[in-house]
């Protein structure tokens, strides 16, 4: 458990930079989790934390100990990865054992049995700990290689989009396990994923990276209220933020060359005159496809609304987000 | 209505032909595909295999035609079995082949780990290892007579260069004790390459993940070492010592070339006595029956052992 400080980071590969001056603090006990799409540089933040890739410039701290020289094994991480990378030619209770056989630790064998027998459990993989990793569907992969982080007590645990091959039910049960584990254990998680759910329902913090830079950092709240940038509002919120011309709706501060409105920042009901495009019902909600002013744009209203594909709905912004032609928020 | 070449193709087909080859069942088609190699394979392999068998119970003699043939039972592989040259023979190939395969293993998988290790030009340090496999057998014997000359010889040179042994006083194929050391190196030198390049398509196939996982799971080197790369190399590691165990058991060219056999018969290897039996000395009936002995002890061996492997790969 302990405090990871990233200050400065940069790291390229040949002539793509990877990260570009990132500084961030994870807090102790904190669950934070980076968003953005493919080569945003998430997993190279993961890695740099991890210890498995080393930065080109910049200091890397855990629990106030500069660790940026030193060995994944010297930095006392445990890392999930994207492919499980399971040893293949071990059982599943050998590999969930495996971390806890170092040397360096010493661990009784009753205590590996506990811990193994206890991680098991929460991942449902009990019935299958004798079976060869590789005799395995890949949803049980990827649970081994979770189970295999959370048999250790790391000072922070890495995981590099851990339930991205799970199917919907097993997802949404782990996410609450692994909400439970961490909100319980009070470890320090960072965590890798561009599902914007997981994002919202387990993160204390999210970072959000876009082309290797950090562009904002802060609770998942504040960043869907508070979003600095277009890229960053897009990145949460379902449906996404609708992104129109400034002056569609009327005057706009000086400066702004969008608008942007999350469903809950459009009225319905007064204001100017919509055409319903298509209605979305998704049983705890309905979408509504609006066309205004020749502009597509996305809402949500009663679950149980009468309107229909034609009809005419009034809106108009309430409290939108503003932002400049290079995407930068301004009001 | 316009027709494809093919079209046309078709309907200038005989009726009659037509009619016929529509009238065949997919089998029957599979059947006239696959009976030429069929009988190739039959007519020269199993055919000669089943008459080395018929002969090996006989005394015939390929150089005299004319002679009566008579069956002598089990006459021959009673001889064989209980000639102690032949034991001797195959006490040659025994060392022969433990010791090149221990050899080469050991040296091939460390080239292999070397290589393997990514650092700059291995492609080509690859290219410069694998060299001695591309040469002729024959050519590989006929040199290394002369790197072993003691006279002129570079290996007796080396030798002498570290040792500070007088290079004429040693000579690795007149002596008895030495020879059969002579030819493990050269067999060594030209096919430790190949078990290489086997481990190293082991050592690849390897993902760089599972590394960096038992990085994170705290793993020293050493238990790396042993927990994931020999593990994980052992199936390739084994089909290469399948390889060359079959090779040598078979081993002639590169032997003829570099010793005959000699000194004695410190080299002869049994391909070699065989090959003296059947064909200088012209006992077509014995010969058979030794070439029956080696290929079941051949085949019992791999057998075993190629279950062992597949055991292996399950794991």
């Amino acid at each position: 458990m302990a405090e990871v400080t990233l200050q400065g980071i940069s790291k390229s590969f040949g002539a793509t930079t990877a990260l570009d001056d990132v500084t961030m603090t994870i807090p102790d006990g904190s669950f934070v989790v980076l968003l953005g799409p493919t080569g945003a540089g998430k997993t190279t933040t993961l890695r740099m934390v991890s210890g498995l890739d080393k930065p080109d410039r910049g200091r890397i701290t855990i629990g106030g100990r500069d660790v940026t020289g030193l060995t994944p094994a010297q930095r006392d991480v445990a890392m999930v990865f994207q492919q499980y990378s399971l040893y293949p030619h071990l059982t599943v209770r050998q590999n969930l054992e495996f971390p806890l056989k170092s040397p360096i630790l010493r661990t009784p064998q009753a205590e590996i049995d506990r811990k193994v027998g206890e991680v098991a459990e929460i991942l449902q993989i009990s019935h299958k700990l004798d079976n060869k990793a590789t005799a395995l569907s890949g949803g049980e992969m990827q649970r081994v290689s979770i189970g295999r982080a959370l048999v250790r007590d790391p000072a922070v645990y890495l995981m590099d989009e851990p339930l991205s091959s799970l199917d919907a039910k097993l997802r949404s049960d782990l996410r609450i396990e692994l909400k439970g584990i961490q909100a319980n254990s009070g470890a320090t998680l960072l965590y890798v994923t561009h599902d914007q759910i997981e994002a919202m329902t387990m993160a204390t913090h999210v970072g959000v990276l876009d082309r290797g830079r950090l562009v904002q950092f802060g609770t998942p709240r504040e960043i869907y209220q508070n979003p600095v940038s277009i890229y960053a509002a897009s990145r949460l919120g379902q449906p996404r933020i609708n992104i129109l011309p400034a002056d569609l709706f009327g005057s706009a501060p000086p400066g702004a060359t969008h608008i942007g409105l999350r469903p809950e920042q459009i009225a319905q009901g007064e204001g100017q005159e919509s055409v319903v495009q298509r209605v979305e019902r998704l049983g705890d909600q309905t979408r509504l496809h609006l066309t205004f002013k020749a502009h597509d744009l996305i809402t949500v209203t009663d679950a149980h609304t009468a309107l229909k594909a034609g009809d005419i709905v009034r809106i108009s912004p309430r409290e939108p987000f503003y932002f400049a032609a290079d995407g930068a928020r301004v009001a | 209505m316009t027709y494809s070449p093919i079209d046309r193709a078709a309907t200038k087909t005989p009726q009659g032909v037509a009619r016929r080859i529509r009238g065949l069942s997919d089998r029957t088609i599979a059947w006239i595909f696959v009976s030429p190699t069929i009988f190739l394979l039959l007519a020269v392999n199993i055919f000669p295999l089943i008459w080395t068998i018929r002969l090996s119970f006989t005394d015939y003699r390929v150089n005299r035609p004319n002679n009566e043939v008579s069956w002598v039972g089990l006459q021959n592989y009673q001889r064989i079995l209980s000639d102690p040259d032949i034991w001797n023979t195959m006490q040659a190939t025994a060392h022969f082949l433990i010791w090149t395969i221990i050899l080469q293993v050991l040296i091939g998988f460390t080239l292999a780990y070397l290589i393997n290790m990514k650092f700059k030009g291995n492609d080509l340090w690859t290219t410069i290892i694998v060299f001695p496999m591309m040469l002729s057998p024959a050519v590989v014997g006929n040199f290394w007579t002369f790197l072993y000359q003691p006279q002129i010889g570079l290996f007796n040179y080396v030798v002498a260069f570290f040792t500070g042994a007088d290079p004429a006083s040693f000579s690795m194929i007149g002596d008895v004790n030495l020879a059969p050391w002579a030819i493990v190196i050269v067999d060594t030198w030209m096919w430790t390459p190949f078990v290489m390049l086997i481990c190293l398509a082991g050592l690849r196939s390897i993902p760089d993940s599972i590394y960096e996982a038992a990085e994170c799971d705290r793993a020293s080197k050493w238990r790396q070492f042993w927990t994931i790369t020999v593990p994980m190399a052992l199936p390739f590691l084994m089909l290469a010592v399948l390889f060359r165990g079959i090779e040598n058991f078979k081993m002639f060219d590169l032997v003829v070339q570099l010793t005959g056999g000699g000194p004695g018969n410190t080299t002869t290897l049994t391909s070699i006595d065989l090959k003296r039996e059947a064909f200088e000395r012209w006992r077509t009936g014995y010969s058979s029956a030794y070439a029956v002995i080696l290929f079941v002890t051949v085949f019992g061996l791999a057998s075993i052992y190629v279950k062992a492997l597949n055991k292996v790969k399950q794991r």
